[in-house]
């Protein structure tokens, strides 16, 4: 029992992280309706550029701050050059989706020229773990958590009560309709890769923060955990996505104590395509799509 | 310098092979496989099992199965049939229920499953160590490496030639057709009740089994199965190679492949190495994904595209000799000019 | 030839098709016309097997062919078009016609290997047939073009072309007007008719008036999913419920 509530715990940590990444996943792909390949690098982008801006001796926090932005970036960059031709020309579904493997070599490869292809380090550490009731957390992990749950909860609000949140929220049902009722999509369009930037930055850094090392696949290597986590939650779905997380993250820790942790990963990979065959749409039921 | 050669021909004519299956698979099906290696790694591994006998020292505590002696063609033979089979559970799984991006999810994922299973599970694959000591074919145990490096060539060649026959067939056949319709639009090929499912089941398998050829011509060329070999990145540089060339003209593919996968790699071993270490292999990653896009954006069809292919059009009345024959020998005519500047006066 | 009994279809929660009963009479020219939304395409896609009805039942020369699937209905001889023309756009418009055609031996995979003079023989007719098909329509000198490259109308004969190298038995047609010169209308026209007098049966979507009397022996109107009224193109158009649910249906979107 004990165990099993430490699994859980380590897994709440798995699913903030994860929660973050596949939330700024489902944002983008229900904006942009093509799955992104290159969404693990810009993670791991995020953590290496936190750690340039750590090491040049700016405070911790600032530096994610940093890396936020970079990636913020990248993203916008990754849809003027890239996407945003390829979606005007109509291309489809799977030219863009190579395209995103290819960005994914691009970033991937760029972090191995610039930083090295070793393991790095944040200067912070994570802290002793202490028990909290049946769990056993880190001061990292709590903060972890914290910083999760207030991102995503800001994210709720933004979408909820921001025009641009309706005018998001509108592109993504239909935005050839958004287009009609005047909506600027292609600013949208920037703006969710702004977005599902920042928040994949926030969690690679989470993730090299937890697993206490950073390498240039980092990302990548998490990437399909976070297409689990989406796929669990409807793709798309931006609230879905956070239940994913939860799940996946929990049933990834609970099957490392119970099972074996080398299989973690094949599990994973397995929910993916269980969940793929039997409910396409997500595990959430399905909402009609017209009044 | 004239190994450098041999060897680039062997290995050329490996990739060839790679390179003409999955361009069946997506060229022609439409089918995104992100892990054609899992199969050429399976048929290298069935090549190297049914051809490795017992472990040659007890003690040497490679594990494995079947530990058959088989002679070389008949392995070679297997290696694809299995993979063929490995190919047709995975296909029939998924294909029916999926769209085509997540189906590309889903070919990621079983590769990186059987990835792990195959790093973690010792007694049947040996864990990551892989395989070592798998015997060469033909003299190779006594000829110098230069000789066996062209006879192996000259295997691959023979396998290849018949790869290309087959893919030719059926390119240029009704069923290449339905196939290519499939490919643009799966509703109208539907609607016309041709048989959408079975037609890229039957395209899928083809292609696994001539992954599974090349890796166990790969496993009898190298004589050693290493599962690093395998990473999932190698089949996105396939399939990267194989969009740049051309999808759907299988010259493309091979044109692709051989430049992105195989000299840019031999290239790369031949320079010296310099910055953090892994400079040169990244350099060479960030160029394909570079040369990739620009592809995808300038030249959608690839650098040679199907249209190029000499039979695609094919005359009035004509079957398929004549096809070829008669009105278009030699160089396909090139049409000059956008198709949407000519030819508009008719409506 | 045709009967459509009580057919019902809701997407999601929207009624789309809310028991529709209408017979298609062999060898005649049927026109289904309604407002925007009023479910003609749906209608459409249901009876090509698209779409499975969630009630009610589709006769098929004395067969229910509802929810058969897309190939198996194409296979008994109903081939359609589509609202917006769907053709390979990458393929030369020569391919999209032969493509098109029945029971090619050279279909299955075993069949292209070893099969290849049977075939080769075959397609060397289809492409004969091909070939008189584009004279046709008007297309020979596009034979080589990727149909991508076409304008609107000509992609709407093209269309037409195809279905018929398909050799239908009932032909769906969803607006083969649409968006078209008059010219090329009138040619389309011409073509249905024809196609008739070879004995295919037509079912077809128009919003067109004029073209509509040139083709239609009869038409059935459909609103908000169900059949509105029955008759000859006159009959229909002096009807008050008939103009009443064109101009206040409850639905944006003119009649074009
Ligand atoms: N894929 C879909 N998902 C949800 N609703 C749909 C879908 N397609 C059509 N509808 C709805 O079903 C109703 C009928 O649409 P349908 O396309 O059959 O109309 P139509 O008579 O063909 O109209 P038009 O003249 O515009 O072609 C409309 O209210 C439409 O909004
Ligand atoms: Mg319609």
């Amino acid at each position: 029992m004990n165990l099993l509530a430490e699994a859980v715990g380590f897994g709440l940590v798995d699913a903030a992280v994860i929660a973050l990444a596949a939330v700024g996943l489902s944002l983008q792909v229900s904006v942009t309706n093509f799955i992104n390949f290159a969404y693990g690098d810009f993670m791991s982008f995020g953590a290496y550029v936190t750690y340039a801006a750590n090491a040049a001796g700016l405070n911790f926090f600032p530096s994610v701050a940093v890396g936020a932005a970079g990636t913020g970036l990248l993203g916008v960059i990754s849809n003027w050059v890239v996407f945003r031709p390829l979606m005007r020309r109509k291309s489809r579904t799977l030219i863009l989706l190579i395209c995103t493997v290819g960005l994914s070599f691009i970033v991937q490869n760029a972090i191995v020229m610039i930083w090295g292809p070793n393991a790095e380090h944040y200067s912070v550490t994570v802290g002793n773990a202490l028990h909290l009731g049946p769990f056993l957390f880190t001061p990292g992990d709590l903060i972890l958590i914290g910083v999760a749950f207030t991102l995503l909860l800001a994210l709720h609000l933004f979408m909820q009560n921001t025009k641009f949140g309706t005018a998001l929220r509108a592109t993504s049902n239909n935005d050839d309709l958004a287009q009609a009722c005047g909506i600027d999509t292609g600013r949208v369009v920037m703006w969710t890769w702004a977005i599902s930037g920042m928040l994949c930055a926030v969690a690679g850094v989470g993730l090299a923060l937890e697993t206490n090392s950073l390498r240039p696949t980092t990302g990548f290597n998490e990437l399909f955990v976070v297409f689990g986590a989406i796929i669990l939650g409807g793709i798309g779905r931006v609230y879905g996505a956070m239940l994913g997380a939860l799940v996946i993250g929990i049933l990834t820790e609970v099957s490392a104590m119970f099972i074996s942790p080398v299989y973690s990963g094949a599990l994973a990979f397995t929910v993916v395509i269980v969940v793929l065959l039997l409910r396409p749409q997500g595990l959430l039921p399905s909402r009609g799509r017209s009044a | 310098m004239l190994y450098f050669i041999a060897d680039l021909l062997a290995l050329g004519a490996i990739n060839a092979i790679m390179a003409v299956g999955l361009n069946l698979q997506y060229g022609q099906a439409g089918i995104l496989n992100f892990t054609y290696y899992t199969f050429v790694a399976i048929g290298a591994y069935i090549g190297a099992v049914t051809t490795m006998g017992h472990p040659p020292v007890p003690a040497s505590e490679e594990t494995f199965i079947l530990q058959w002696n088989l002679p070389w063609p008949v392995a070679l033979v297997l290696a694809g049939a299995v993979a063929g089979v490995l190919g047709l559970f995975m296909v029939l799984v998924v294909i029916r229920r999926l769209r085509s991006d997540y189906l590309a999810i889903v070919t990621v994922s079983l590769g990186f499953i059987v990835w792990d299973l195959i790093t973690n599970y010792v007694p049947l694959f040996n864990g990551a160590n892989g395989l070592f000591n798998v015997p060469y074919i033909l003299n190779g145990a006594t000829a110098s490496e230069i000789t066996y490096t062209l006879e192996v060539f000259g295997v691959a060649m023979v396998v290849l030639a018949v790869c290309v026959w087959v893919v030719r067939s059926i390119f240029r056949s009704p069923y290449g057709r339905v196939l290519r319709a499939i490919r643009e639009d799966e509703v109208v090929a539907a609607s016309f009740g041709k048989a959408t499912t079975s037609s890229r089941v039957w395209a899928f398998v083809l292609g696994c089994v001539m992954a599974g050829l090349a890796g166990a011509l790969l496993v009898f060329y190298v004589n050693a199965w290493n599962p690093q070999g395998f990473l999932a990145e190698e089949s996105f540089i396939l399939m990267a190679a194989i969009v740049i060339g051309g999808p759907g003209n299988y010259w493309g593919a091979v044109l692709g492949t051989f430049v992105f996968v195989e000299l840019l790699s031999e290239i790369e071993r031949y320079l010296p190495n310099f910055g953090n270490g892994a400079l040169v292999g990244a350099g060479r990653a960030v160029l394909i994904g570079i040369v990739l896009i620009v592809v995808i954006r300038f030249r959608p069809d690839g650098l040679i595209p199907e249209r190029w292919l000499r039979w695609y059009r094919v005359p009035a009345g004509g079957g398929q000799g004549g096809a070829a024959g008669s009105q278009s020998r030699g160089e396909p005519r090139r049409r000059l000019g956008w198709p949407w500047l000519g030819q508009r006066s008719e409506i | 030839m045709l009967q459509i009994q009580e057919v019902e279809f809701a997407y999601g929660g929207s009624q789309a098709v809310a028991g529709c009963t209408f017979d298609v009479p062999d060898r005649k020219v049927t026109g289904l016309i309604g407002p925007n939304g009023a479910g003609k395409s749906t209608l459409m896609e249901i009876i090509a097997g698209g779409l499975t009805p969630s009630s009610g039942r589709i006769v098929f020369d004395g067969t229910e062919i509802q929810g058969l699937g897309r190939i198996r209905v194409a296979r008994l001889g109903i081939i359609r078009t589509f609202q917006t023309p769907r053709e390979l756009t990458r393929l030369p418009v020569m391919e999209n016609l032969v493509f098109a055609a029945p029971n090619q031996i050279g279909e299955g995979p075993l069949q292209s290997l070893f099969r290849r003079s049977r075939w080769a023989a075959q397609e060397r007719e289809l492409r004969l047939k091909a070939e008189s098909l584009l004279e046709w329509v008007g297309l020979t000198k596009l034979r080589e073009e990727p149909a991508g490259s076409l304008s609107g109308g000509q992609r709407r004969l093209l269309e037409i072309a195809r279905a018929m190298m398909a050799e239908p038995k009932l032909l769906l047609l969803d607006e083969p007007s649409a968006g078209v010169f008059p010219a090329v209308r009138k040619l389309i026209a011409e073509r249905i008719r024809e196609m008739v007098e070879r004995g295919i049966t037509v079912l077809v979507v128009a919003h067109n008036m004029a073209f509509l009397s040139d083709v239609a022996d009869d038409v059935v109107v459909m609103a908000q999913g169900k059949v509105l009224r029955r008759g000859t193109l006159s009959e229909v158009r002096a009807d008050e419920s008939v103009v009443a649910a064109y101009l206040g249906g409850g639905h944006v979107g003119g009649t074009s």
